[in-house]
């Protein structure tokens, strides 16, 4: 007998995503006790740590428990790196010789983190991205499309697996340009594809402005699973990626060093946490506090509990989210968090006021005169911060400059509390990204 | 899915990962035979995520 048509079915695992709330928790103390236990013998960082914090496998008996195990901020990891067994250093809890796969971070706010990862988290990369992507309703009828340059960067890596897993037809988009993308997709005619927002709404750019085709029209993308920035649960940024590819848009978050962690379902209201194979606590930045009640905003702090090869324990991501508070139509019982507001390092005080970079681009991107692209400058003018927010007025709305100034900065001070300089720039000129933005640019300190 | 149900999917996951575990073991001398077990193994591993490790935490609340 083939593989079972599985169109009409809800859930990837329907055992362990409608699992009932205290049964996931109990789940969830045991995993992390069996990842604890096995970075504490195996690996010399984690064993060294736990050990000069006094912490031994057979003291985590609660969650409360797990509120003491140390947590791990990027620079320790950093720290080991270089070191035997080279590049990992002593953060590795296998032989090299079980190593099967490297990855990179970015390295956009510092020295890059190796990642290494054996053949069985490999598996794992993909089997979290299957529940990602049946949830956001890929199946074995699905052609998928995925535009990326397969690099040391994981980005869409399991993606591609899981999607084979899934029984989709995968076309990797690697080496083509961006409109030889398009085309390719147009010539096979895919079903759904997986970017950051910024290159989905760059490519339907490309197809209008070099290629005159209207991807919502001309192309057969359904649907699009979008990574590596926060701009799918922005509602702005989902809608203008809608419009655009006439699709429905799915964020999903991942991290080099956790993995693949938060999916959106169908609902599209929220980020489901994959409470089987991740604990996600959202943690007050100032006090250190577990913050249980929705809407509070905090750090997120991730264990994932089935990764061998190098551990993430109580990683420090500094990514920042809230809970969401009720319970999901979809019938998942993983509790919801909103997307994420940014990174602690990019939330900065200007004039005074917290302002995340993902607010900014709401207001932006709900503007249908406005461009796909922006930057933000923060500049100091004696001891005054100032903010100058560059945009482009999209053709044909040229006319419209004024009235979209005056209701730009009218609904920027409402969503900020803070007053801008704005600067119209001619349609294209501001710089284009292939993969993630640096849209955001904090120039106080540099001179 | 009752308890039952899973007890007896566990039953075969342990089964095939035996088996496999003794094949990698009558074909040590062949590269071909233990790293496709491995990966045969790694996949195995995927089911008891989904499955096996279920079990102690249902057969508790029953």
């Amino acid at each position: 007998m083939g593989p079972e048509k599985t169109t009409g079915r809800q859930y990837w695992n329907p055992l362990i995503e409608t699992l009932p709330r205290e049964r996931l928790q109990e789940l969830q103390l045991r995993k992390f006790r069996r990842i604890f236990e096995w970075a504490y013998r195996n690996s010399k960082f984690h064993g060294g740590l736990y050990q000069n914090a006094g912490i031994a496998p057979e003291d985590i008996k609660t969650f409360e428990d797990i509120r003491n195990v140390p947590k791990v901020e990027k620079a320790m990891i950093q720290e080991n790196q270089g070191k035997e067994p080279y590049p990992y250093g002593d953060v590795l809890c296998v032989p090299l010789s079980e190593v099967t796969e490297y990855h990179q971070t970015s390295g956009t706010t510092s020295t890059a983190v190796y990642q290494a990862d054996t053949w069985q988290d490999w598996e794992w990369w993909s089997e979290c991205w299957s529940y990602i992507l049946y949830a956001h309703g890929y199946r074995d009828t699905d052609r998928v499309f995925i535009p990326f340059g397969y690099n040391v960067f994981v980005a869409f890596w399991a993606g591609h697996y899981a999607a084979e897993k899934l029984g989709c037809e995968v076309i990797p988009g690697g080496v083509l340009n961006t409109e030889a993308r398009i085309l390719k997709m147009q010539e096979l005619k895919a079903t759904a594809m997986m970017a950051t927002p910024t290159y989905v709404l760059g490519m339907a750019d490309v197809a209008k402005r070099k290629l005159s085709l209207n991807p919502a029209e001309d192309l057969h993308i359904q649907k699009i699973t979008c990574a590596g920035e926060p701009g799918a649960s922005i509602p702005s940024t989902k809608r203008r990626i809608e419009k655009a590819w006439g699709a429905k848009v799915y964020d999903h978050v991942g991290a080099t060093e956790v993995g693949a962690w938060a999916y959106e379902c169908q609902a599209q209201r929220g980020l489901h946490i994959n409470e089987a194979f991740f604990l996600v606590e959202i943690e007050d930045p100032e006090t250190g506090e577990i913050i249980e009640e929705p809407d509070k905003t905090g750090k997120l702090v991730i264990t994932a509990f089935d990764r061998i090869a190098q551990p993430c324990i109580r990683f420090d991501t500094k990514d920042v989210t809230a809970w969401r508070g009720e319970t999901c139509e979809c019938g998942r019982t993983f509790r919801k968090c909103r997307g994420i507001a940014g990174r602690t390092d990019d939330i900065t005080k200007v004039k005074g006021v917290l302002l995340a970079p993902s607010a900014i681009e709401e207001v932006v991107r709900a503007f249908p005169e406005l461009g796909d692209e922006f930057e933000v400058a923060v500049t100091k003018k004696g001891d005054l911060d100032e903010i100058t927010l560059r945009v482009e007025l999209t053709p044909g709305s040229e006319g419209e400059k004024d009235s979209v100034r005056r209701k730009l900065i009218d609904q920027l001070r409402l969503k900020t509390n803070l007053g801008y300089n704005l600067e119209f720039h001619l349609y294209g000129s501001l710089p284009r990204h292939e993969v993630k933005a640096k849209r955001f640019k904090d120039l106080r300190k540099e001179k | 899915m009752d308890i039952e149900g899973l007890l007896e999917m566990d039953k075969r996951i342990q089964s095939i990962k035996k088996s496999i575990i003794e094949l990698q073991d009558l074909g040590q001398e062949v590269e071909a035979v233990t790293r496709n077990a491995e990966r045969i193994l790694a996949s195995i591993r995927m089911l008891e995520l989904n499955i096996s490790d279920l079990i102690p935490v249902l057969e508790r609340f029953d």
